[in-house]
Parts: C-alpha cells; structure tokens; sequence
C-alpha cells in the first residue's frame, strides 16, 4: 500500500468530492486517504479498530480535518492527536464554515497548525485549497 | 391571586378582642388573635400580616415596645400598626424605630365605623402592595423569559446560518464544475439556467451572511461613550466614497452635537444609512444627500435625507424589517438588512429611528440618541 500523504476526514459526501477535486487540481492528492468521520481517522492514526494492525508509526504528511462531523467530532479528533506524542507533531488543518466560529479559539488552544475556510463560493473555495499548497510546500522542507 | 389579609390584633384582655372580632367581621380579612407581646410576635412567624391592631396597655411588654420590637424584624419591619388606647397621645415618636412604616392611633371607647374605615385604609394600601409585587413578579418572569427566547433565537439563527451553507457550497461548486468540465457540450439555454443557478446561490449565500452579521449583531455588547458623530461621517463617506460609481453632492451640518453610544456600531449605523440614500438617489441627474443633527432635550436627533426615490409613508413599518424591502431586486440591488441592523443598533443604544418620505420625493431617516454631556 502506497504511503498515506494526505488524510482528508470530511463527513459530508460532497464537501469530499469538492475538497478532493481541489485538492487534484493542485497536486495534493497524491497518496490521499479520504475517511468519512472522527472515529474512523482515530482508528487509522491509532492503528485500532477497522485499521487494527496499521502502525501507528506510519504517520500522514497531513491531516485535513473537518471540524463539524457527527459522534467524533474534529475537536476531538484535534485533541487525541496533540495529547499523544507519538502523533502531536502531524500537521493538521481544520476545515470551517467561518474563520470567526467559536470553535477555532479552540482549535488555536489545541495547537492547530492551520485552516481552511469553506466558502460557499466555488472559485474561492479552491483559492483557499490551494493555499494549502503553500503550506504543504512548507511541510515538506520541514521533513 | 386572591388572598384574604391577614390582622394581627393583640390585646390582653379577651372581652376586648371579641370586640375588635365584631367590629371587624364584616371586612374580607383573616383575624390572628395574640393576648400578649410574646404571642403576637410568635405569630408573626407564622402568618404575614398586612396590619396589626396593638393595644397600648399590656403587662410586661406593652404596645409601643412590641411595635419596637417588630420593627426591628426584617419580616415585619414595615408592618401598619393601628395603636389602641386609653389616652389619647399626640407623641408619634413613642416608639423605637416609629419612622420605617405607616401607623394610626385610635382611643378607646372607639366608634366602630372610625376603626374600621382605618383598618379599610390600610388593608386597601396592603392589597395595592401585593398587586403591584405580583406584577412586579409576572413581569420578571416575562422578561426571564423573554431573555430566553432571544437567547434561543440567536443560537437558531447561528446554526442555520452555518447549516445552510454546506448544500449552498455543493449546489453552487457543482453547477461550477458542471460549466468548467462540460462548458463545449452544452448550448446557450443550459449556460444560462446555469448561470442563473450560481447567481441565485450566490444571493442565499450574501442572504445566510447578513443573517449572521444581524445575529452577531445582538450578542455584540455595547461599549458606550462620547461619539463624535462629526468624525464618524467623514469616516463613513471615505467607504462610501471609494465603492460607488456616481457620488452624490454631500452638504454635512458642521459641529453637529454629539452622541453617546458605540463607536464602531454607530458608524455602522450611518455608513448604512449613508449608502442607502447613495444608492436611492443615484438615479437622479443631481442626486444630493444631506446630513444634519440637532438637540432635543437630552436627546440629539441626526437626519439623512436624500432626494432618491423616496417611499410611500404607507409603508414605513416595513421599512425596518429584516429582508423586507420596499424595491424589486431589479431596481435596486439589495436584499433588506441594512436599515435592520440600523434599528436594532440603535435601539440597543437607547434611540429611536423612525422615516418620512414621498415616492419620488426623497427620503429622510432620523435617529435620535442620548445626547453627550447633557
């Protein structure tokens, strides 16, 4: 199985679809995962559950994170990840409706490494994903 | 609620209680009977009296002690006393603490009809007292209530605003996509459906973001202080200024009064009604939009008129209404939430706003605002 570079968490189908397309557009979606909830990216950073036997050391470049997602949600997801050694150093970015919604206070709390908002507009939606390319560049010289 | 009054009547000797028992049958009350200071105060613990009737002589605590001691209990300090005596006593201040309530004096022999018509008197101002106190109590709860709901409300309008944006997002992304992968496949009819899908998504999308802007609006606290109104102005027409095409002629009252109020939430108030009377007017060959202000007792009324398309009186009340408007989209572009966040600002200050005008004729809005320094 090829390494996975980007792990998309996105529970709505279409956000998914739009987020991927953008994500191809800018050539970020080379090795991409795309799992549809909290509980399912836990069990793929964790190695537990429906990924049970993965490792853990095994680690995405990147975590595209949306934050309003049902039963585990981003928040939660963002909290497991930066309370464990062994994953608090995987870049994460959160997806969000709007940059002043209370909960990005507490993504920043969390140590959240960067955001994406989604617009409702098409065209700036990908402007914002293609910000992610800088980021990514960024990522990437760190490595 | 209907409660009986209850009268505390306290008397040493019995003959004397069955009297005031008799003279007082008549009247709608509840009669507690003490013969001692002691028993009297006893049933103040468990009874709350609207009057009580206090014989002077008694042995060991005598009326004006007892009225003493009464007074100086939370749950009765404001007790009416009605003293009956022997003697008659024109030294009102008898007893300790005599200034906190309201008392009377009657001497014995008493004519009944004087008795009573002070115990009416004082069992009418107790019977007011506990109107006004469950008013007082409804309207606490009213407003707790009240409170709540607005809460609701706002935390409704916030996750909707945010609900409704994601099919927004897919259904304006998709149709999109749809242009940019299948632009060559489709003919002129399709491209302009599409078209008027993405434009029609793209009017929710500004229609979801005024919402939100007007729901932030209301868990926004106010900051108040001294507004210079002037300053204001100049700011919000610099805004204006650099997003309209046709700029009207400006004529600005000079050193108009200030206001106190928001800062920031008042040059909102004026940057919307500024670019309205920008945008109402910009159809005029020499449109001209007037600003001035002037002092009205503690208040300071500023106005912006303009000599736009005006509006029929008749409609005034819809002038402020959240997404209501008083043009079609085609005439003027908009979508009704800036004379709204207007009045909730404004009426969150403490002001008033309120509109004349004709069609054809102009428009002017007022707001009036607690007046600095007056």
């Amino acid at each position: 199985m090829q390494r996975v570079e980007v792990l998309l968490v996105e529970d709505n189908e279409h956000d998914a679809e739009l987020t991927i397309r953008a994500l191809k557009k800018n050539n970020l979606a080379n090795g991409l995962m795309h799992l549809k909830d909290g509980g399912e990216a836990l069990d793929f950073i964790f190695g537990q559950g429906m990924f049970e036997g993965r490792s853990v050391e095994s680690k995405p470049r990147v975590i595209v994170l949306d934050i309003n997602m049902p039963r585990v949600s981003g928040l939660e997801v963002l909290q497991r990840l930066k309370a464990d050694e062994r994953t608090c150093n995987i870049p994460v970015v959160v997806l969000t409706s709007t940059k002043d919604d209370p909960i990005m206070k507490h993504c920043y709390e969390l140590g959240v490494n960067s955001y994406v908002v989604k617009p409702v507009a098409f065209d700036a939606f990908f402007k914002e994903i293609s910000a992610l390319g800088f980021f990514w560049m960024i990522v990437n010289q760190v490595e | 609620m209907n409660r009986r009054p209850k009268i505390l009547i306290v008397d040493d000797r019995p003959e004397n209680l069955v009297a005031l028992e008799t003279v007082l049958r008549d009247l709608d009350v509840e009669l507690v009977k003490a013969y001692s200071g002691n028993e009297a105060l006893r049933a103040t613990l468990h009874h709350d009296f609207a009057l009580a009737l206090l014989d002077i002589q008694m042995p060991e605590m005598d009326g004006y002690e007892l009225a003493g001691i009464l007074r100086e209990e939370e749950k009765t300090a404001k007790l009416p006393f009605i003293f009956i005596s022997a003697v008659y006593t024109d030294n009102l201040n008898i007893f300790k603490g005599y200034e906190r309530g309201a008392f009377s004096f009657i001497t014995k022999p008493f004519q009944p009809e004087i008795l009573i018509n002070k115990v009416k008197f004082f069992i009418n101002i107790h019977k007011q007292e506990a109107a006004l106190s469950d008013l007082n109590e409804e309207l606490k709860q009213k407003n707790e209530d009240l409170e709540q709901s607005n809460n609701d409300l706002e935390a409704f309008t916030y996750s909707v605003s945010h609900d409704l944006r994601a099919p927004l997002r897919a259904v304006h992304s998709y149709a999109m996509i749809m242009r940019e992968d299948h632009e060559k496949e489709l003919n002129a009819e399709c491209l302009r459906l599409l078209g008027n899908i993405t434009r029609n998504a793209e009017r929710m999308a500004r229609l979801i973001e005024s919402l939100l802007e007007f729901s932030r609006l209301g868990k926004l606290g106010i900051t108040a202080g001294i507004v210079d109104v002037n300053i204001l102005i100049q700011e919000a027409l610099e805004d204006i200024n650099a997003t309209v095409q046709k700029v009207p002629e400006f004529r600005i009252q000079k050193d108009m009064p200030r206001a106190v109020g928001d800062r920031d939430l008042l040059k909102q108030v004026f940057v919307n009604l500024l670019s309205n009377a920008v945008k109402y007017s910009g159809k005029k060959e020499a449109p001209v939009v007037e600003v001035g202000a002037r002092l009205d007792g503690s208040e300071v009324i500023y106005h912006v008129r303009d000599n736009g398309s005006g509006f029929d009186m008749q409609y005034m009340n819809k002038l402020f209404g959240v997404f209501s408007r008083l043009h079609r989209d085609t005439e003027y572009e908009g979508i009704g939430i800036g004379l709204a966040i207007v009045q909730r600002i404004v009426t969150r200050s403490g002001g008033r706003v309120w509109a004349e005008g004709a069609l054809d004729q102009g428009a002017t809005f007022y707001i009036a605002l607690p007046a600095a320094g007056v």
